[in-house]
């Protein structure tokens, strides 16, 4: 570009910097989001794969069955590098006065081959036999167990040689159809495997296999799971449905999704607010582009020169964005790392999400730039020249033409209602900027309203009990009604659950059988449509996400294997249910006797009296010799709403940005809209008109526009929300999009107030223009 | 309504930079004059036309328009007294391109009173635009738009027309045309003109001619016989 051209491109820059800053500033959020949830994605996959490496956790484990057999043919298998077989087993567990369904989890030898634990403090067990365990870090953090305490594990006393993290319970989720556990109802202990039989009273009854390299394989994976389903398994899952992994790899898919979804957002309102801003500026220069092309100043330097007006704030905005997305990444990483005790933490620096970043900065307000410099490039220099400008077209506004009585308005409101259509383009975007506004809000916010609404469903509306009590053993109803005796416990419920395998081959799913009373209070069931069932007298209930995944609709009658019976039955599907955390199939217990022959109970559904104080209720209960454990229904609950709090700092933040982004883009059309109309206002001004009226009108056009535009927003961003949530739709979550009517309406309010708020600079420059100055200029 | 003006200054800038627009200007103008102010570019005649508009405020002297100074004025006072004392014409029309010829005239005809409406179908009535009340400023040629101007101007009655440069964007015919229109409202209504232009010509119109040259004014004639706008040629 020639030296004259570089110091106009400067000037012009600096006494537009207000706008220039405001584009710069929307790249630069864009910009930051990208590189920082990019690099945290990238980050935390480096951090679980060095994990996985590192403590060669097993590409498939296979629960139940001949594990022994399934372990010899697994071990003489092409592509298979490790196999061990071992006992894991859920048993009663006390530690203070808590009692609790804990688990043991044997290691052969002094340390395992596959699934290895890392000791974070005290020692590795030496003696085979010694009664000692290492306590996996989450309950050791929760109970404060340090080594030299001691813990009952199924009825013995063992004492606590040091705690341990492993990556089977980076997240302690007891199955995959209870990922949530309050630290009080769950915690995972590892011993020898010695040891671990001897509490378990039981042989290995787990075989976790690791693959050349850990390197997932599909085919060899799908191989081994129908051989361990040939051998009697309960559950063979690989590692991407390891329950702690599975919800963890959740939580990676969000930070990849807003990699892409938010950067897009920010850059596309980024783009808009830089097309108007250039476009204003190529017309307003019109006569001076004429001059440039009649003195043979080249087209592709003119085109050149007005795309720098988008590349300059592009890479403002650009650079310092990528560089602090890379330094927030790290500052994610760790304290992601922190929060969830991941052992291994990798912060790397990744140069191509720098570039990345620095590219799309430059690249959207690049293309936003082209239009206006293509036209400012083809610009006939004679014309141009002249100066002058046809005067914008005047028609009735839509709304005048849609609904007559507009046109008797005042004259100062018909005006404002036609500023509405005047530059359509612009209005266009400035609406659009008001729709991404939005979009951005009730995304971010209609993720809040849906998880308190599920919870809400889940653990107030469907779950009824005040407490679920587990059984060391299955009982009978002696011991039920034992429980039902004890002081401030109204009613009990008995509860059979069971591991069953739904369906068969390839498609078969691992879930587990809940039966209960056909008549249950304490659990209610939500169904597809939204209505009230109950249990059917013949076959089960299961969640809508099971269906889809097993492809069968009410009615349909579907192979159900229950493998601790070892038999098979063929069940009908008696309902679908939209139960927001729940992946079990549901029968009354009556349906389970006549179909399986055995009626115990495996736990219990309790509610309290009125006025019965919870903890002792808890301590009566727990007293009970068959009572394993005992879980206030409402923990979970309070622990999952604590951890809600991060996503408050996540919708904060997100307001914030999506208000510095409705800031940015109503404010450069704004401005613009008050540039282009000097002469008018100055000559209203002249002609005797306030300021203050001026004011009112140009607020009150702006209103309009937003008015317009916000209906719109609050759809796409009731859509865009749908489709986020419908991303975390699995067998294992229902999650269904709920927004409060109240969220729209502050976020409606929020953005009607960035609006006032982004006119207030406008405004402010109306106060200095020059009357004498601006009716003599010419139009443009 | 008279206008006063007596020892007018306007300078813009400071020290080195100063530029006098105007330099001890001092004008009487009676009620119902018709004064064309002439001059080259840069002479002040735009500048004298602002001060009597309030539009701009001087930097030294006194400017009273019927007795009241309106360097006395306040913000508010020039508001007002722009919305029911002068009537203001631009070379560039300056219509609000969204509004109607009839709805640009009444935007201004409101400020002065409940009978807007009617005020500025009169004025359009007067300007001849009677058959083009409803249509928008873009579709209308330039003749047209500076007659919506004039009527705009006379809509809120005012005693006093400041006219700047109003041929300056229209061929002869035309220009001619809102000169003769200017002269006829001028007659019927009585009102006091300021007419600015650098066309020495339409000084033959005038009841006066005053030259401006560098700010002062350099000649201030009064025209015993003036001619009718349609005689005019340049």
């Amino acid at each position: 570009m020639v030296k004259p051209l570089s110091a106009k491109l400067w000037r012009d820059i600096r006494r537009q910097k207000a706008q220039f800053a405001a584009v710069a500033l929307t790249v630069f959020l864009g910009v930051t989001i990208f590189a920082a949830s990019y690099d945290s994605f990238q980050n935390l996959t480096a951090s679980y794969e060095a994990t996985f490496t590192g403590f060669r956790f097993a590409n498939l484990t296979m629960q139940g069955g001949d594990v022994e057999a399934f372990a010899a043919e697994a071990a003489a298998t092409d592509g298979v590098e490790s196999v061990q077989t071992r006992t894991v087993a859920d048993v009663p567990m006390q530690v203070g006065a808590t009692k609790f369904l804990g688990r043991v989890v044997g290691m052969p030898g002094t340390d395992s081959d596959v699934n290895q634990v890392r000791v974070i403090e005290g020692a590795a067990i030496t003696d085979p036999g010694a009664l000692v365990v290492l306590v996996e870090e989450h309950m050791a953090e929760h109970f404060g167990l340090h080594p030299g305490d001691t813990v009952i594990v199924a009825g013995q006393t063992v004492a606590v040689g040091g705690s341990v993290s492993s990556p089977e319970y980076i997240w302690p989720a007891r199955s995959r159809q209870v990922p949530f556990s309050s630290p009080d109802n769950f915690g995972v202990v590892f011993t020898t495997e010695e040891t671990a039989r001897a509490l378990a009273a039981a042989g290995p009854n787990e075989a976790v296999v690791y693959f050349a390299g850990g390197e997932p394989d599909a085919g060899l994976a799908a191989g081994l799971t129908t051989r361990g389903r040939a051998l009697g398994t309960t559950s063979v899952f690989t590692r991407d449905l390891q329950p702690s992994n599975e919800a963890l790899q959740e939580d990676l898919k969000g930070f990849q999704e807003m990699a892409l979804f938010f950067p897009i957002l920010f850059l596309v309102a980024a783009a808009m607010a830089a097309y108007v801003m250039i476009s204003r500026l190529v017309w307003a220069q019109r006569p001076h582009i004429g001059v440039l092309l009649a003195n043979g100043v080249r087209k592709r330097t003119v085109l050149g020169h007005y795309l720098g007006y988008g590349l300059v704030p592009g890479l403002i905005g650009a650079l310092p964005g990528a560089v602090a997305g890379v330094l927030l990444a790290r500052l994610i990483t760790r304290l992601y790392t922190g929060l969830l005790a991941i052992p291994v933490t990798l912060v790397k620096f990744y140069p191509a999400t720098l570039a990345g970043g620095v590219v799309i900065g430059l690249m959207a307000a690049a293309l936003a730039a082209l239009a206006p410099a293509l036209f400012a490039s083809r610009v006939q220099p004679a014309e141009a020249m002249r100066g002058n400008t046809p005067p914008g077209r005047g028609r009735p506004s839509l709304l005048e033409r849609l609904i007559p009585p507009l046109r008797k308005i005042p004259i100062r409101w018909r005006m404002a209602l036609r500023g509405v259509g005047r530059n359509p383009r612009r209005t266009i975007y400035t609406m659009l900027g008001v729709v991404l506004s939005l979009v951005l809000v009730l995304v971010s916010w209609g993720m809040i309203d849906s998880i308190e609404h599920v919870l809400d469903v889940q653990y107030v509306e469907i779950q009824q009990e005040d407490a679920s009590v587990r059984f060391g053993e299955p009982v009978g109803q002696e011991q039920v009604d034992l429980l039902a005796g004890v002081p401030g416990v109204a009613a009990v419920e008995p509860v059979l659950e069971m591991p069953v395998t739904l369906g068969e081959g390839d498609t078969a799913l691992d879930t587990a059988l809940i039966a209960l009373p056909a008549d249950t209070v304490m659990h209610r069931f939500l169904m597809d449509d939204g209505s009230w069932g109950s249990l059917p007298a013949e076959g089960v209930l299961m969640g809508v996400g099971i269906a889809r995944r097993l492809e069968v609709r009410t009615g349909d009658v579907i192979p159900m294997t229950i493998a601790p019976l070892g038999v098979t039955v063929e069940v009908t599907v008696g309902g679908l249910l939209r139960e927001p955390l729940s992946s079990v199939v549901y029968a009354s217990r009556e349906y389970a006797a006549a179909s399986f022959g055995t009626l115990p109970a495996t736990s219990a559904l309790v509610s309290y009296d009125p006025g019965a104080d919870p903890s002792l209720v808890r301590a009566a209960v727990t007293e009970l010799p068959s009572v394993s454990a005992f879980e206030d229904a409402k923990a979970i609950h309070r622990m999952i709403k604590d951890f809600m709090v991060l996503f408050y700092g996540f919708v904060g933040i997100m307001l914030v940005f999506g208000g510095a982004m409705a800031f940015a883009l109503i404010f450069n059309s704004m401005t613009v809209n008050i540039a282009e109309r000097n002469r008018e206002v100055a000559t209203l001004l002249a002609v005797g008109i306030r300021r203050t009226t001026i004011s009112r009108l140009i607020t009150a056009e702006n209103l309009v526009v937003a008015a317009i535009a916000i209906p719109i927003g609050l759809v796409a961003g009731h859509w865009v929300s749908a489709q986020a949530m419908a991303s975390f739709q699995s067998e294992l979550f229902t999650l269904d999009l709920f927004i409060r009517p109240t969220t729209y309406v502050f976020s409606a309010v929020a953005i009607v107030l960035v609006a006032l708020l982004s006119e207030v600079p406008g405004l402010r420059a109306l106060r200095r223009i020059s009357i004498p100055e601006v009716v003599k200029e010419r139009s443009s | 309504m008279s206008i006063s003006i007596r020892n007018v200054w306007r300078t813009f800038g400071e020290g080195v930079t100063a530029v006098h627009a105007l330099r001890d200007v001092d004008l009487e103008v009676p009620q119902g004059q018709f004064t064309v102010i002439l001059g080259p570019s840069g002479s002040g005649k735009t500048t004298l036309l602002n001060l009597v508009g309030a539009i701009d405020q001087g930097t030294g002297g006194t400017l009273e328009v019927d007795g009241v100074d309106l360097g006395g004025l306040d913000d508010k006072g020039r508001i007002g007294y722009r919305r029911t004392e002068v009537g203001l014409v631009f070379q560039f029309f300056n219509l609000i391109p969204t509004l109607t010829a009839l709805e640009n005239v009444e935007l201004v005809a409101e400020l002065t009173g409940d009978d807007g409406a009617a005020r500025a179908r009169q004025a359009l009535e007067g300007v001849g635009l009677v058959d083009r009340v409803d249509h928008f400023p873009s579709q209308l040629s330039g003749g047209e738009q500076q007659r919506v101007a004039i009527a705009r101007a006379l809509a809120k009655q005012p005693p006093i027309l400041l006219c700047d440069e109003p041929t300056g964007e229209l061929d002869f015919e035309t220009g001619r045309m809102i000169l003769a229109l200017l002269r006829r409202l001028n007659r019927e209504n009585g009102q006091t003109v300021l007419l600015v232009t650098h066309n020495a010509a339409i000084g033959e119109m005038a009841d006066r001619v005053v030259r401006l040259r560098s700010g002062a004014v350099v000649e201030d004639r009064t025209i015993a016989d003036p001619v009718e706008a349609e005689a005019l040629t340049w």
